[in-house]
């Protein structure tokens, strides 16, 4: 008698009873935990970063030349025990510049502007961007002021445009005559190879040191009388915000988010889709017999030589294509799959259940006896399997990424993978760049896994004994 | 026999089923369950349906409920042909007839309550607007099955019953729509001895008291003395022989109901060494069946006409019909 109480509460609770088992399983519990975290994320960032931004910012390259390259996530300080610099941008403002009336009407500017630099490594990149207007090209000339008020001079540039730019590191005289400086300095040659960073942040001494302290630099120009000129050191660093960059200086973070929500949707959307079409297929194809399901039949059996993946790689190479229509060619392809044959199975098994013939005498349609009758009979077992299916299509829809053959407007943990591999993450060293998608994919997939096979648990409570 | 107060109508109807052989072959046999029946019911009688396994009786059964559509011959309900009424048309009619078949633990979904397994039929005909009434009408019907207090029963899964209670319910969703026919498929076979007579008992009283004319089908004669007015003893896809239960209990005249009777277990401990006459054989295959009498490879009594050609039936007593040429008239 207890258990025929305990059955009929479970079942008076509908689904709030059935979130309540779910709930009963630890296993389930993370994986609930971690669908909410990824929901969250998804929602934050749709919030946070608008689509049209998101991927207008993906594809643009303007956007981020102030990132470092290639640079590594901050956390990873925690592996390498020291601080890693961040990118420092120090700004010269006309404004601020001390300008002297010359004879022939003529200006002579000079700036100085200080910044603190206390990391335990060498930046990776030192970019002048100018932001000037001119009568006639400005003469340039810069100067280093290290933290031990030695003035080393730097360049001689011509601006080219009013919108220069300067790579500091790029150039080789300039690395050259710091190299020089250096062994002068200490007297012999250095173990290191002086490259400008180096040149201009290490100590004077035959190891990379860096020397910390604060540094200035001098800029010094003659200008006609309305010339402006405005500049930015930008000193990269080698670590950027929570996942890095990639090799466009992009932040790894907004594929990151913007993969989930991506990801999310079309792992789900594929997954019920494909789960409710099969379904209703293979109950009609079950039920009607006859012709109906000759031909379905058919064309699963004829869907189930086909590839699966040559034809979504055709048509995605063929048509330019965007994620909607990935998740409709994917579903067409899917509903007609050999699990068709198995509902239609049951149903021809439940089409000769007494009650089915009861309803028929009490004047039940065909489409109630379908949706009332057969359907919530097949379900229990269809749903586990749905949800166990949603990694399948966020690691298809990776893959299509990985491929070069995903949506090519929207940033996604599988482009990111793609670029990590045409970029030679892993050959040289940048684990970060693969693992974080993957890190991303795995997680997806280890919550609906949980919760799939807890839901699995409860429909076929064999399972339990396992 | 007054045309007013007849419920149904059977004219030589016949059911065949195909079956084809091969997948492009074109030659088609038939089994012919059920093969010219002919017989009336009155309203609120009831009439007995006897006969072996594989007699045609569960398909006589289902085709007068036009579960399946007949092959030939004619249903009149209340006077109206429905032998090929489209299903789409038929609403009507299943609000007048209803069935109540044999297993009681297939015959409702397991995901309904029995209050959702009774509401069902309200809601398909719509007779019933309002949620209230509904309800109303379905502690009604479970108080008419004696299945009492209703709210202990009403939000039971049926799982949670016993076959008997099952039993019961289907009754009661038989008589929901307030028919005018039900045709009960062995109601009681698959029932413990127990509570056998309970069911049919309940089935007797309501048949007469909301006059429902009632088509009882069983292979067990003992039970329709008891039940019902009439009987019909069925042969493969035959009907053998027609009287009044009554006059076919006492008065049997086919020999097969003579061999049904002999074969029905008896009570009296004195008889339990007396040699029981049963025919030798098992009924026949009804893939395209010859032309003859259907039991005559089996009859003690048979003859040459027998197997030649397939009797009449023959009225050897004033209401009493018989499928033999033994009762041809000279």
């Amino acid at each position: 008698m207890g258990r025929l109480k305990m059955s009929s509460s479970k079942r008076v609770g509908g689904l709030k009873g059935v979130l309540h088992e779910v709930l009963s399983y630890k296993s389930a519990v993370i994986g609930v935990a971690i669908l909410l975290f990824l929901i969250v994320l998804s929602v934050y960032t749709m919030v946070t970063i608008p689509l049209p931004e998101a991927i207008q910012a993906w594809r643009s390259s303007e956007a981020w030349s102030r990132n470092p390259r290639n640079a590594q996530p901050e956390w990873v300080e925690i592996f390498y025990g020291k601080k890693l610099p961040r990118t420092i941008i120090v700004p010269l403002k006309d404004a601020d510049a001390t300008k002297v009336l010359l004879e022939d009407g003529r200006l002579a500017a000079s700036w100085t502007v200080y910044f603190n630099y206390e990391y335990d490594d060498f930046p990776s990149e030192i970019v002048m961007f100018f932001n000037s207007s001119y009568s006639e090209k400005p003469a340039v000339e810069f100067y280093w002021i290290r933290p031990d008020g030695e003035e080393v001079f730097l360049k001689k540039h011509v601006l080219r445009r009013p919108d220069d730019r300067l790579y500091l590191s790029n150039d080789l005289s300039l690395e050259l005559r710091l190299e020089g400086l250096f062994e002068n300095k200490v007297g012999g040659k250095p173990s290191f190879m002086v490259t400008v960073e180096k040149g201009l942040f290490a100590e004077y001494s035959l190891d990379p040191r860096v020397l910390k302290g604060r540094y200035g630099i001098r800029f010094e120009t003659t200008l006609e009388k309305n010339d402006v000129l405005n500049a930015e050191v930008v000193i990269y660093g080698s670590v950027y915000g929570l996942a890095g960059t990639d090799h466009l200086r992009r932040p790894l973070l907004i594929g990151l988010l913007w993969g989930t929500p991506i990801a999310m949707s079309f792992g789900l959307t594929s997954a019920i889709l494909t789960t409710v079409l099969s379904l209703i297929i293979g109950t009609i194809s079950g039920w009607y017999g006859g012709k109906i399901d000759l031909v379905i039949q058919r064309i699963v059996e004829i869907n189930a030589v086909l590839p699966f993946l040559p034809i979504l790689i055709m048509l995605t190479t063929f048509y330019r294509i965007d994620l909607l229509i990935i998740l409709l060619s994917v579903v067409v392809l899917s509903i007609f799959s050999l699990g068709i044959k198995g509902t239609r199975i049951l149903v021809m098994q439940i089409k000769s259940y007494p009650y089915i013939e009861a309803a028929q005498a009490y004047g039940a349609s065909n489409m109630r006896l379908i949706l009332f009758y057969v359907i919530p009979k097949i379900l229990p077992p269809v749903v586990p399997g749905m949800i166990s299916s949603v990694p399948g299509f966020v690691f298809l829809e990776a893959g299509l990424s990985y491929l070069g053959l995903g949506d090519p407007f929207l940033p996604t943990w599988g482009k990111i993978i793609n670029d990590a591999q045409t970029n030679g993450a892993f050959y040289k060293g940048m684990y970060y760049w693969v693992l974080e998608p993957a890190f991303m994919l795995i997680l997806t997939s280890i919550a609906f896994a949980l919760i799939g096979m807890a839901l699995e648990k409860i429909v076929n409570p064999k399972l339990k004994e396992l | 026999m007054n045309s007013d107060t007849r419920l149904l109508e059977l004219e030589d109807l016949r059911k065949w089923f195909e079956i084809r052989r091969g997948f492009l072959s074109s030659r088609v046999n038939y089994v012919k369950a059920v093969d010219g029946v002919t017989f009336s019911l009155e309203e609120g009688k009831a009439v007995s349906l006897v006969g072996e396994s594989g007699s045609g009786k569960t398909t006589l059964g289902k085709t007068i409920l036009r579960l399946y559509e007949p092959n030939g011959g004619r249903i009149l309900f209340q006077g109206k042909d429905i032998t090929h009424t489209k299903v789409k048309d038929l609403k009507w009619y299943r609000r007048m007839a209803s069935l109540v078949q044999q297993d009681p633990f297939g015959a409702f979904a397991s995901h309904f309550t029995v209050f959702r397994a009774l509401e069902e039929p309200l809601l398909i005909h719509n007779t019933v607007k309002s949620r209230e009434e509904r309800a109303e009408r379905v502690f009604k019907a479970l108080e008419e099955v004696r299945l009492t207090p209703v709210e202990d029963f009403a939000y039971k899964y049926p799982h949670m019953l016993s076959g008997g209670q099952l039993q019961r319910v289907a009754i009661a969703r038989a008589i929901i729509l307030e028919p005018r026919l039900i045709v009960a498929d062995e109601p009681v076979s698959m029932l413990d001895a127990s509570v056998r007579i309970e069911i049919l008992t309940l089935l007797r009283r309501l048949q007469e008291r909301l006059r429902l004319g009632v088509i009882y089908i069983t292979h067990d004669l003992a039970t329709t003395r008891f039940f019902s007015e009439s009987a019909l003893i069925m042969y493969a896809g035959h009907v053998m022989e027609k009287a009044s239960t009554r006059e076919v209990l006492r008065n049997p005249l086919h020999p097969y109901t003579k061999a049904l009777l002999i074969a029905t277990p008896d009570p009296n401990p004195q008889n339990r060494s007396r040699f029981k006459e049963v025919p030798p054989g098992e009924p026949p295959a009804l893939v395209d069946p010859p032309k003859n009498c259907r039991f005559s490879p089996r009859c003690p009594r048979a003859f040459d006409k027998c197997f030649k050609e397939e009797p009449p039936e023959f009225e050897a007593a004033p209401g009493h019909w018989v499928k033999c040429w033994l009762y041809e008239r000279s």
